[in-house]
C-alpha cells in the first residue's frame, strides 16, 4: 500500500523526517519498504501554457509548441495526441532529469530546435499513464516550479503489510501506530455533516438474507450531486497511492477508503432499478456483469447485492455495470457494509477478481466505528465537493452485532514471555495509545480491543502489541535459559558427512538435485513403476517425485556433457519417494539414496596419461565407502537390468546384503539423454548402508612371527573371474593364508589366445609360530592342485 | 633355515626397491642401505664368522649371490637413470603428484556451516518427510483453513492429497508431539514451492528451522541465540535488527536483518544501499501450536526461527541466478572447492 507522507503527518502531529518515520514504523511491524520523493523528478520542471501549435514540415505525428514559461516563451516539439492550445502543462526544461532516467537536452528534430518537453504523468513519476501529456488544473502562473504548483513536496511511502493487520491498510491505521510510538493521538478528520430534512429511510430500504455473510449493511442517500473532477488535493493523494482519479464521486469513495480503510460503494440511484437493497447469496447459474464489463456466471459462493430482483454489485468485491455512477449521475446510494472475510475470499476466488475492496474485506474491516466514520466522511465530502444534499439518517441494517472483546493481560506473564521488565504503567500506556481501552483494578489489566483490530484475540496477541510498540530492541539478547547443553548428533548426519568426505577425497564432486522429475526420464529407467505424481505443477516438465536418483543424475551428466564438461566423477545423496497406503506411514514414503556416476577420462598430468574412466572407477569408490563405513565385503553379482548394458549390470552386496545396483548405462538411456560417451553409474540404498555400518574393531595383537609370501601367476580362461579365484584360493590355503590379493593382470603374446594371466600374492602367517618353508610349500601345492582341477589353470614360472 | 630366509627376504626387498628407484640420489641411498659398510647384506656377510662351518657355507653362498645380484642390478639401473638424467632434472615447480579432490555442493557446505554453529549451542537435528500432510504443514502450525499459503498457487500437491512441504516447520509440529521439554532442535531440509523456475525463484530450496521449548524460554533467549548465530556466521561485528512481522505459527513474530556483511552497513549493491540484509524469520511459538501438540501453554513456552540456505549462499557468494544451484554444472560447483 502506498500513502502520502504529508497526509500521515497531518493525521498525527509529529515532525519526524521521512526516513525516521519510515524506520520507526518498520520497527513496529508496519514495514515501509520504499520512500519515493514526489518532487524527485521535478527539478527544472515548471508550469507552462501552450500558446501556439504549428505543424512541422515532413512530420505529421509531431507539432511545434510555443510555450509560455514565466516571462519567456520557448519552442519545443510535442508528439502527444492530446496537446492543445491554451492548456496548462508541465514543461521540463533543459537539464531536467525525468522519471525513467530521461535527461532533457537541446535537440534538433526535423530541422527544428526543441528546448524542452511537455511531460506525461509517467515522465513526472506520478503514475504509469503515458497515453498523453498531463493537463494541469492549476491557477499557478507559468514558470512556477511544478512541485510548488502541485503541492508535490511530498513522499510516497510504500508499505508491505502483513495479512493479519487489515487495520493498517489506510492512512488512519498507520497514523495510529505513529501516534502510539509518539505517545500522542490521531487527529481524526471532520465527519460532521449537515443533513436535509428528507429521510433516507423514506427513500430506500435494506434487507439482509444471510446475516452471517453480511452482518451489517448501512446506506445513505445523497441527492443532487454535481459531477466533475475532484479537487487536486484529493487527486494528488490518490495519485500518490497509485489510484487513478476518475470523477469526484468515485474519487471520494476511494479517498475515504484510503483514509479510513473501509471500502465504500456508490450506486447511481436512478439506475439502481428499485428502492430496496437486498443482500443475498447468488443463485446457481445466475449471471452478473461487473463494472469492468465482464460477465460472470455465479454460484452461492458469491454474495450479491441486489435491487430485490437482479444483482447490482458483487458484495465487497466489485460493483455492477448496470448501476455504475457516471458523469450524469445526480442521486447516489452510498453503501458501507461489513462482510465476513471468508465469504469475500471465496467470492473473490470465484470471480477471479482481486480489488482494493476485496483485499480489505477479506482481511477484516471494522464493522463499527470504521464503517460509521467512512459513510459519514464520504457523505460530508459529497456535500462539500459535489454540492450534494445528504438525506437524513443512515439506513442501517445490523442484524449480527459484532462487539469488542475484553482480554485480560497479566503484566508478569508478558515480561516472562518477553524476558523484559516493562512496567504495568508502560504496558497500559502502549495499549491505550493504540486506542485499546484498559481498566486496571486488582489482578490482570482488562483490555477491551476495538473492532478494527480483529487480529487481537488472546493475551499473547496483546503481548505482541506491547513488544511491537516498545520495540524488539528493548528486549535483551541474553540467553537466560540454556536448555540442553549437549545433544547427540543425528546418526544420519554423521553417516552422510562421512560418505561425503570419502567420496570428495576420492575425487567425486557432489551434486544436488531437487527431487522433482519428468516421468519420461524416469520411465527410461523403470518402465513399470508407479511414482508419486504431482497434482498441480504447471510451469514445466516436472510431474513426478523421483523414484530413483539415476534419471536426475543422468540429466546432470547430460547438462555437463552438453557444456563440454566431458570428464565427470559425481555423486549425490538424496531422497527418493514412493506412494504410501496411509498418510501416517512412518517412513513418510521416502528413502535416502546414494548415486555415483563416472564418465569421460581420468586426469591428465605430467606423470599420468589420461585413460577412460570405467566400471573400476565406480567400484573403487564403492570400496572406499565400504572400507570407511566398515561394511562387510563388497561384491558384485550379475543382475541384468534394462537401463544397464547386459554384460555390465550388477547388484552390489556388502557382506552378502544387497545394497544397490551398478553398471554401464545402456545405449537406450544414453540416447534418451543425448549422451554420446560411456557412463558408469551406481545407486545405493543409503538407509540400508547406514544400517549395515559396523563400529570400530577391537584391537588384535600385532604379529610376532614372520610371514611367508608366495606369488602365483595363474593362466586361466579369460572368462574366469578373479573374485572366484581368490575365494577358492582362500578356501584351499586355509587359515594360515592371512592375505590374498591380485597384483597383476596380463594378456598378450606370451599367453595363449582366450586366456589371461592373473598374478596373485598369498601371505602365509601363523599367530603362534614361525612357519617352516616346507609347511608353506605344502599349502601352496594344495592351492596349485586345486587351481588346476577346478579352473583348469596353468601356473606360469616366475 | 631362518637366516637364509632373512637373506632372501632382504634381497627380494632390495630388488624391488632398486627396480623402482626413480633418481640417482635414491639409488645411492639404496646402495648404502644394502651394500654399504653398515648395509643389510654386508651385515649378513660380517655375521658369517659367528656361524658353524656348515651354516657359514650355506648362508655365505646365498648372501654372496645376493650381493652380486644387487650389485649388478644397481649398475643396470644407474645406467638407465644416468641416460635419462638430462630429461628428469629435479624441478620443484612442477605440480605435485596427487589426484583431484572433489567438491561438496555449495548448498550443503552452507547448510553444514549453519548447522555446525547450532550444534555448538546444543541443538540437535530432526528430520521429517518431504511429502507432508496438510495437517503438519498447515493445520498443526495454526494456519487458518483459507490462508492464502494453502492455495494451489503456492503449494505443490501430489495426487492423493499430500503436499510437498513449503517449509521445514512441519518437523517442529511432529517433534513437539514426541518430545518432553527441555529441547532445542534444528530441522534442516528441502522445501518446495509452486513457482516457475527463473533466476530469482525455484521449485525447491533448503531451509534450516530451529525451535526450543522449556519452562522459561523467552524472547530474550531467542534473541540471544540468534545474535550468537549471526556473530558466528557473519562475524563478531555484525548488527541485528528485529522487525515485528507475522507468521501463523509464532506470536510475537519478527523478521531479522543483519548489517550487510559486504559493506558493513554503509550501503552497497548487495544490500541495495539499505545497509541491511533480511535473513531470518523468528518468534515465540504460538500457544495454539503448543496446545495442539498437547503442551500446557501456561507452563511451557518456546521460540522458533528459520532461514533460507540458498538465500544466504546467494548473498555470501554474490551468486546472481538461483538456477545455478540445481544445474550442477561442474564449472560452478568447483568454484567452491
Amino acid at each position: 500500500m502506498k500513502i502520502s507522507y504529508n497526509w500521515l503527518r497531518e493525521l498525527v502531529g509529529v515532525d519526524w523526517p521521512v526516513d525516521e518515520l519510515a524506520e520507526r514504523l518498520t520497527l513496529c511491524g508496519t514495514a515501509c519498504e520504499e520512500i519515493e520523493s514526489m518532487a524527485g523528478h521535478l527539478d527544472k520542471v515548471v508550469v507552462g501554457r501552450v500558446v501556439k501549435l504549428s505543424p512541422v514540415t515532413g512530420a505529421d505525428k509531431i507539432q511545434l509548441a510555443t510555450v509560455e514559461v514565466g516571462t519567456e516563451r520557448m519552442d519545443l516539439i510535442c508528439g502527444a495526441p492530446n496537446v492543445a492550445e491554451g492548456q496548462t502543462v508541465a514543461v521540463a526544461l533543459i537539464g531536467a532529469k525525468l522519471a525513467g532516467g530521461m535527461e532533457i537536452r537541446k535537440v534538433k528534430i526535423r530541422g527544428v530546435i526543441s528546448c524542452g518537453m511537455i511531460c506525461s504523468e509517467r515522465e513526472l513519476g506520478l503514475s504509469d499513464d503515458h497515453s498523453g501529456i498531463m493537463v494541469l488544473e492549476t491557477e499557478a502562473r507559468p514558470g512556477t516550479p511544478l512541485a510548488t504548483a502541485l503541492d508535490l513536496e511530498d513522499y510516497r511511502l510504500t508499505f508491505e503489510l502483513t495479512p493479519n493487520r487489515p487495520d493498517s491498510m489506510c492512512a488512519i491505521g498507520i497514523a495510529r501506530d505513529i501516534a502510539a510510538l509518539a505517545n500522542t493521538a490521531v487527529r481524526y478528520p471532520q465527519t460532521a455533516l449537515r443533513e436535509v430534512t428528507a429521510r433516507a429511510s423514506d427513500e430506500v430500504s435494506v434487507a439482509i438474507e444471510d446475516p452471517d455473510a453480511c452482518p451489517r449493511y448501512a446506506a445513505r442517500v445523497i441527492r443532487g450531486v454535481m459531477g466533475g473532477q475532484s479537487p487536486w488535493w484529493m487527486q494528488r493523494r490518490l495519485i500518490i497511492s497509485g489510484i487513478r482519479p476518475i470523477s469526484s464521486i468515485v474519487d471520494i469513495t476511494n479517498y475515504v477508503m484510503l483514509e479510513t480503510g473501509h471500502p465504500l460503494h456508490a450506486f447511481d440511484l436512478e439506475r439502481f432499478g428499485s428502492r430496496e437493497v437486498v443482500v443475498r447469496r447468488a443463485r446457481p447459474g445466475e449471471t452478473f456483469t461487473t463494472l469492468d464489463e465482464k460477465e460472470h456466471e455465479l454460484t452461492p459462493d458469491v454474495l450479491l447485492i441486489t435491487n430485490g430482483k437482479a444483482g447490482v454489485a458483487a458484495g465487497g468485491v466489485m460493483g455492477g455495470l448496470n448501476s455504475e455512477v457516471s458523469g450524469s449521475t445526480t442521486d447516489i446510494l452510498l453503501e458501507a457494509a461489513y462482510f465476513n472475510p471468508s465469504v469475500i475470499r471465496k467470492s473473490k476466488r470465484h470471480l477471479g477478481l482481486a480489488t482494493e475492496s476485496s483485499s480489505r474485506f477479506e482481511r477484516g474491516a471494522d464493522p463499527n466505528g470504521g464503517l460509521e466514520r467512512a459513510i459519514d466522511r464520504a457523505a460530508a465530502l459529497m456535500a462539500e465537493l459535489c454540492s450534494g444534499q445528504v438525506l437524513q439518517g443512515v439506513v442501517d441494517c445490523y442484524p449480527k452485532k459484532i462487539m469488542p472483546v475484553t482480554i485480560p493481560l497479566r503484566p508478569e506473564r508478558c515480561n516472562r514471555i518477553l524476558g523484559t521488565k516493562i512496567s504495568d504503567e508502560r504496558m497500559q500506556q502502549i495499549l491505550t495509545g493504540l486506542e485499546f481501552t484498559v481498566s486496571n483494578g486488582r489482578g490482570p489489566l482488562q483490555v477491551t480491543v476495538p473492532t478494527f483490530r480483529p487480529d487481537i484475540e488472546r493475551e499473547i496477541d496483546l503481548i505482541e502489541e506491547v513488544v511491537r510498540i516498545e520495540g524488539f530492541a528493548a528486549v535483551p539478547d541474553a540467553v537466560y535459559n540454556l536448555g540442553p547443553l549437549y545433544t547427540p548428533r543425528h546418526p544420519s548426519d554423521l553417516f552422510q558427512q562421512e560418505v561425503r568426505q570419502v567420496l570428495i577425497g576420492a575425487g567425486f564432486d557432489e551434486i544436488l538435485t531437487h527431487g522433482l522429475a519428468d516421468i519420461r526420464d524416469a520411465l527410461v529407467f523403470y518402465p513399470d513403476q508407479t511414482p508419486v505424481r504431482l497434482a498441480n505443477y504447471s510451469s514445466g516438465d516436472l510431474n513426478i517425485m523421483r523414484t530413483s536418483l539415476l534419471p536426475t543424475t543422468a540429466g546432470v551428466v547430460a547438462h555437463n556433457v552438453a557444456h563440454r564438461n566431458l570428464d565427470l566423477c559425481l555423486f549425490e545423496l538424496g531422497n527418493v519417494y514412493y506412494p504410501v497406503d496411509h498418510e501416517d506411514d512412518p517412513t513418510g514414503g521416502q528413502r535416502l539414496r546414494l548415486a555415483l556416476v563416472v564418465t569421460g577420462q581420468s586426469e591428465h598430468t605430467w606423470r599420468d596419461r589420461p585413460r577412460p574412466l570405467d566400471f573400476y572407477d565406480i567400484s573403487g569408490a564403492l570400496e572406499h565407502v565400504c572400507e570407511r563405513l566398515r561394511l562387510g565385503r563388497l561384491s558384485f553379482v550379475d543382475s541384468p537390468r534394462e537401463f544397464f548394458q547386459p554384460e555390465v549390470s550388477f547388484e552390489i552386496r556388502a557382506g552378502g546384503d544387497p545394497i544397490g545396483v551398478t553398471g554401464q548405462l545402456s545405449d537406450k538411456v544414453l540416447r534418451h539423454f543425448g549422451i554420446k560417451q560411456p557412463v558408469y553409474a551406481a545407486e545405493l540404498d543409503a538407509d540400508k548402508v547406514m544400517s549395515l555400518r559396523r563400529p570400530l574393531a577391537e584391537y588384535s595383537p600385532l604379529p610376532v612371527y614372520p610371514s611367508a609370501p608366495r606369488d602365483l601367476a595363474i593362466v586361466v580362461d579369460a572368462g574366469i573371474r578373479a573374485g572366484d579365484l581368490i575365494e577358492a584360493i582362500k578356501l584351499a590355503a586355509g587359515d594360515l593364508a592371512e592375505h590374498v590379493e591380485v597384483f597383476d593382470l596380463y594378456t598378450g603374446e606370451q599367453i595363449k589366445q582366450g586366456c589371461k594371466s592373473i598374478a596373485v600374492s598369498i601371505r602365509y602367517r601363523s599367530p603362534e609360530r614361525s612357519l617352516a618353508s616346507g609347511e608353506v610349500d605344502e599349502r601352496q601345492a594344495h592351492v596349485v592342485t586345486m587351481l588346476k582341477q577346478k579352473f583348469n589353470a596353468e601356473i606360469r614360472d616366475k | 633355515m631362518s637366516i637364509i630366509d632373512d637373506v632372501v627376504r632382504v634381497r627380494d626387498e632390495a630388488v624391488e626397491r632398486i627396480s623402482k628407484a626413480d633418481s640417482l640420489d635414491s639409488l645411492q641411498e639404496l646402495r648404502v642401505r644394502y651394500l654399504g659398510r653398515k648395509g643389510e647384506i654386508t651385515g649378513f656377510l660380517k655375521g658369517l664368522k659367528e656361524l658353524t662351518n656348515d651354516e657359514r657355507k650355506q648362508v655365505g653362498a646365498v648372501a654372496n649371490r645376493a650381493r652380486s645380484e644387487i650389485e649388478s642390478l644397481l649398475q643396470q639401473i644407474q645406467e638407465k637413470l644416468s641416460a635419462s638424467k638430462q630429461a628428469s632434472v629435479f624441478d620443484p615447480t612442477l605440480p605435485g603428484s596427487r589426484s583431484r579432490l572433489g567438491v561438496a555442493h555449495i548448498t550443503n557446505q552452507a547448510l553444514q556451516e549453519i548447522c555446525d554453529i547450532f550444534y555448538g549451542m546444543g541443538f540437535e537435528t530432526a528430520y521429517g518427510p518431504d511429502i507432508e500432510t496438510d495437517y503438519y504443514n498447515f493445520e498443526a502450525l495454526n494456519f487458518p483453513p483459507d490462508h492464502p499459503a494453502r492455495d494451489m498457487q503456492d503449494t505443490l500437491f501430489v495426487e492423493g492429497g499430500r503436499l510437498l512441504r513449503t517449509h521445514t516447520t512441519p518437523v517442529q509440529a511432529r517433534e513437539l508431539e514426541k518430545r518432553r521439554p527441555p529441547f532445542k532442535i534444528i530441522t534442516p531440509g528441502k522445501v518446495f514451492r509452486n513457482e516457475a523456475i527463473s533466476a530469482r525463484a525455484h521449485v525447491a530450496f533448503h531451509q534450516v528451522d530451529g525451535f526450543a521449548v522449556d519452562e522459561h524460554a523467552t524472547l530474550a533467549d531467542l534473541k540471544g541465540v540468534l545474535v550468537a548465530f549471526c556473530r558466528a556466521y557473519f562475524g563478531p561485528e555484525v548488527k541485528l535488527k528485529f522487525r515485528p512481522s507475522f507468521f501463523p505459527f509464532t506470536e510475537p513474530s519478527a523478521e531479522v536483518d543483519v548489517s550487510c556483511f559486504l559493506c558493513g552497513g554503509s550501503g552497497c549493491q548487495l544490500c541495495k544501499y539499505a545497509g541491511w540484509l533480511e535473513i531470518l524469520g523468528c518468534g515465540m511459538i504460538d500457544p495454539n501450536v503448543l496446545a495442539k501438540a498437547g503442551f500446557d501453554t501456561e507452563r511451557y513456552t518456546g521460540y522458533a526461527f528459520g532461514l533460507g540456505v540458498e538465500r544466504i549462499a546467494l548473498m555470501k557468494h554474490r551468486i546472481d541466478d538461483i538456477r545455478l544451484f540445481y544445474n550442477n554444472d561442474i564449472r560452478f560447483l568447483r568454484q567452491f572447492g
